[in-house]
């Protein structure tokens, strides 16, 4: 079973500590810049933050761009192998994401490896923003809420054992005129 | 050889031993650097500033606004590293608003960036001949003339800037319109809203002719024990994360605090007249979290995101998008002014973020007009003929207009609370503030602690130094004088502690979080195993220090006094109706407080301790 390193920007707060942790677990230094996932914000229009990260593409754009054939893939993570990069910088500008970066100190260009199956940087966010799920789930939250927008969901407040709760459903009768 | 002296330091990890000194007159710039004493004495942030701006009191006369006032920004040790909250920088110079000693300090990515281009801090005198901006990139400065960034707001100089470098993820420091003008409580911005707010620093740098400081910095953190950081960094954010008021806390940052200042009575209202805001619901949290709260954000490496964006999606300020608002902000134009229409306090804080200054300050002052119009203290001409009422949204914002362009009745608004006293001295009873700077948000007379925290706090009325209002509310109201001294005196130590490392206090004031974890962190970074006591103790030296920066500049007993209102305005509603504070208590207290101080009965640092402060440690 093939796992996603999966992005919510709706929660990233732009801390940047999966940078800090990147940076640290990959290359054993404090320093954001050497880290392989990047915080981009735009402000004021649009309001958006959000985690760049490798995708591990089944068609790697970075992949089929290589003339030396650095990228090499396992177990369907994709990595940069230092020893045939000639650091051309092809991957770089190929990502449709922008997901490989460079650093001055550093030879060849690095991205995401998923730290070798458990990436750090899912359990450091304290905004749960990154998620590591199966293939087979992503898209699973956006299927669900279009199917809790469908149904008018309404909310009946309960109270059980003491503690209150909320139950969520769609109201057959819908009590609407738009259809 | 210098090799051979690193290796001998006792600190290992931490510093990049320079500091990047700029002069604008002569356009040059130098590194200094600077002795391992330096370091372990002053730690970094306001205590480097203050040590700088100490040495250079003793060579030359600073006028605030004058070219050879100094401005050093400086993150501390902790500022950029895998900790929380590890992103404040600190802001210190002698202050256009009071004339004292002034620091304001800033989260966001500035000072990562900063410590990244391997600066440990950044000095700045003199004047450039044109407006011009800084960019540091990676310890090689330029400084750019850009005369047409001249009028424009803080977040538009960062966008046109980024484009001009060509670099989203660079990270800009600028001031608005007020900083260019030299409104005395004008503010520096970063990252799209964060500001450094108080004591005027942006008037400083609009002094200098600096419109902006852009910083690029890519080198990596000197850390001495990068694993054992990682340990005590992991323990503390998993610590943090499992907090009961955790996500409470993401969901509304400082906005709850409305609701519990609100019903402690002490809620600054009609010009901290009252207490209590009869319409708080409509300007608490969950008023925002419910209309207008469109994300999160969050200072570096801060799990907490107390920072809210928000958004007016209808009525008359329908578009108003604002990073904010924070608890000062929503209280001083909400609540302070009789304005409950959240939308108007959202723009009044977009308005005072473009413009470049203070909310508090803007704030506190506008009700002091509002208060002299109602009592007839002043006249309609006095006032432009603006409509000031209590809730009156459009004069307010008016105001926050001609302020930062020096217009009219803005133009003595702008010489802050000093100029207004100058102006028309009969307002002096009510205005709220001590030794020039406006009051924050909290009230003073019914905590003796928070009127004795204003009071001795080295910048003005300010609570960064001490708040300690809600431990006195909550238990201490009957602890005898001695103890709520002692409160203060240790929040005092504490607070700027934090400001000295580089990371903010919100952690351990809101989510408890210990502060011995601190000295591990420094323990761990710098290689020099440090317990907290020490630490504290270098932050009471460092309150002596800027006490001394302030007796140069007359200041004494007679200064450390809390607003006048505090001993003879008493509340008429809320929990603590009736109650003021009295005179020969606050007197008692001060006393105490000198006493615990080791200061003289007048309030003044003792000779012995001050000449401490003279070793030369940065080479020149």
């Amino acid at each position: 079973m093939t796992w996603k390193l999966a992005v919510v920007p709706e929660r990233c707060s732009g801390c940047r500590i999966c940078e800090l942790v990147c940076s640290i677990q990959r290359f054993g230094v404090n320093n954001p810049k050497k880290s392989s996932i990047r915080v981009m914000v735009v402000y004021p229009h649009p309001i958006i933050r959000m985690p760049i990260v490798c995708r591990q593409c089944k068609v790697a754009k970075c992949m089929e761009n290589c003339p030396t054939g650095a990228i090499v893939t396992k177990d369907g993570i994709y990595d940069i192998d230092e020893e045939k990069c000639i650091s051309c910088q092809q991957c770089v500008i190929s990502c449709p994401f922008g997901a490989i970066f460079l650093h001055e100190e550093m030879e060849t260009p690095f991205k995401c490896n998923l730290c070798g199956g458990t990436p750090s940087c899912v359990d450091a966010c304290p905004k749960n923003a990154l998620l590591f799920l199966p293939e087979h789930v992503l898209g699973q939250a956006q299927r669900m809420a279009s199917v809790l927008k469908y149904g008018h969901m309404k909310e009946v407040e309960y109270v059980e054992k003491g503690e209150k709760k909320v139950l969520r459903y769609a109201d057959i009768e819908k009590g609407t005129t738009e259809d | 050889m210098r090799i051979s002296k690193r290796e001998r330091r006792k600190i290992k990890g931490g510093y990049f031993w320079n500091i990047l000194w700029i002069d604008l007159d002569r356009e040059e710039t130098r590194f200094l650097e600077f002795d391992e004493a330096f370091a372990l004495n002053y730690i970094g942030g306001r205590g480097f500033g203050a040590k700088l701006l100490w040495d250079r009191l003793q060579k030359v006369n600073i006028d605030p606004l004058g070219p050879e006032n100094l401005l050093v920004i400086s993150p501390g040790p902790l500022a950029g590293l895998y900790l929380p909250a590890a992103g404040k920088t600190s802001f210190v110079s002698i202050s256009p608003e009071t004339g004292i000693y002034g620091d304001s300090s800033m989260g966001g990515s500035l000072g990562t960036e900063l410590r990244q281009a391997g600066l440990d801090a950044l000095a700045i005198s003199g004047k450039a001949k044109t407006l011009s901006y800084l960019f540091i990139d990676n310890g090689e400065v330029k400084i750019i003339s850009n005369e047409k960034l001249k009028g424009k707001g803080s977040l538009e100089s960062e966008g046109i800037i980024k484009e001009d470098l060509r670099d989203e993820h660079i990270k800009v420091l600028t001031i608005g319109v007020a900083g260019e003008n030299q409104v005395r409580f004008a503010c520096v911005t970063s990252d799209w809203g964060r500001n450094a707010g108080r004591t005027g620093i942006g008037a400083v740098l609009g002094s200098k002719h600096l419109k902006a400081i852009a910083v690029r910095g890519s080198k990596d953190l000197p850390v001495f024990d990068l694993p054992r950081l990682r340990i005590a960094s992991e323990a503390s954010f998993r610590d943090l994360r499992q907090n009961k008021n955790f996500t409470f806390w993401q969901e509304q940052g400082l906005m709850s605090v409305v609701d519990y200042v609100n019903e402690a009575g002490v809620m600054p209202t009609f010009n901290f007249k009252e207490g209590v805001f009869e319409h708080t619901k409509k300007v608490n949290g969950y008023e925002m979290l419910s209309k207008y709260k469109i994300g999160d954000t969050a200072c570096f490496a801060c799990p907490m995101a107390c920072g809210n964006v928000c958004l007016v999606k209808e009525g008359k300020y329908r578009g108003t998008v604002v990073e904010g608002p924070e608890y000062e902000t929503a209280c001083m134009f909400g609540p302070n002014l009789g304005v409950h229409n959240f939308g108007a306090i959202l723009k009044a804080n977009q308005l005072c973020d473009e413009l470049g200054m203070d909310t508090i300050s803007a704030g506190n002052l506008i009700g002091v007009l509002i208060e002299a119009q109602e009592s007839g203290l002043l006249s309609e001409k006095d006032l432009d003929g603006l409509n000031f009422k209590w809730g009156v949204e459009e004069a307010i914002l008016e105001t926050v207009q001609r302020i930062a362009h020096r217009k009219g009745i803005g133009n003595i608004l702008a010489e802050g609370s000093r100029g207004v006293m100058k102006q028309w001295p009969h307002l002096r009873p009510i205005i709220s503030q001590v030794k020039g700077l406006e009051q924050s948000a909290y009230d003073a007379r019914v905590a003796i602690s928070m009127a004795l925290g204003y009071g001795t706090s080295d910048i003005g009325a300010h609570h960064t130094r001490a708040w300690t209002i809600a431990k006195e509310l909550e238990m201490g109201m009957d602890w005898p004088l001695e103890k709520k001294a002692d409160l203060v005196i240790y929040h005092q130590t504490l607070r700027p502690l934090f400001d000295m490392l580089g990371v903010c206090r919100l952690p351990w004031i809101e989510l408890g979080f210990d502060e011995n974890q601190y000295a591990e962190f420094y323990s761990a970074v710098t290689g020099f195993e440090t317990p907290l006591n020490q630490l504290l103790q270098r932050s009471m030296d460092l309150y002596d220090l800027t006490r001394a920066i302030n007796m140069e500049f007359g200041i004494s007993r007679k200064d450390d006094y809390p607003p006048e209102r505090v001993f003879d305005m008493p509340m008429t509603e809320g929990p603590h109706a009736g109650k003021i504070l009295k005179r020969e208590d606050y007197e008692a207290i001060l006393d105490i407080y000198y006493q615990k101080r080791d200061w003289t009965k007048e309030g003044r640092v003792k000779d012995a301790k001050i000449a401490m402060f003279n070793d030369p440690l940065v080479s020149e």
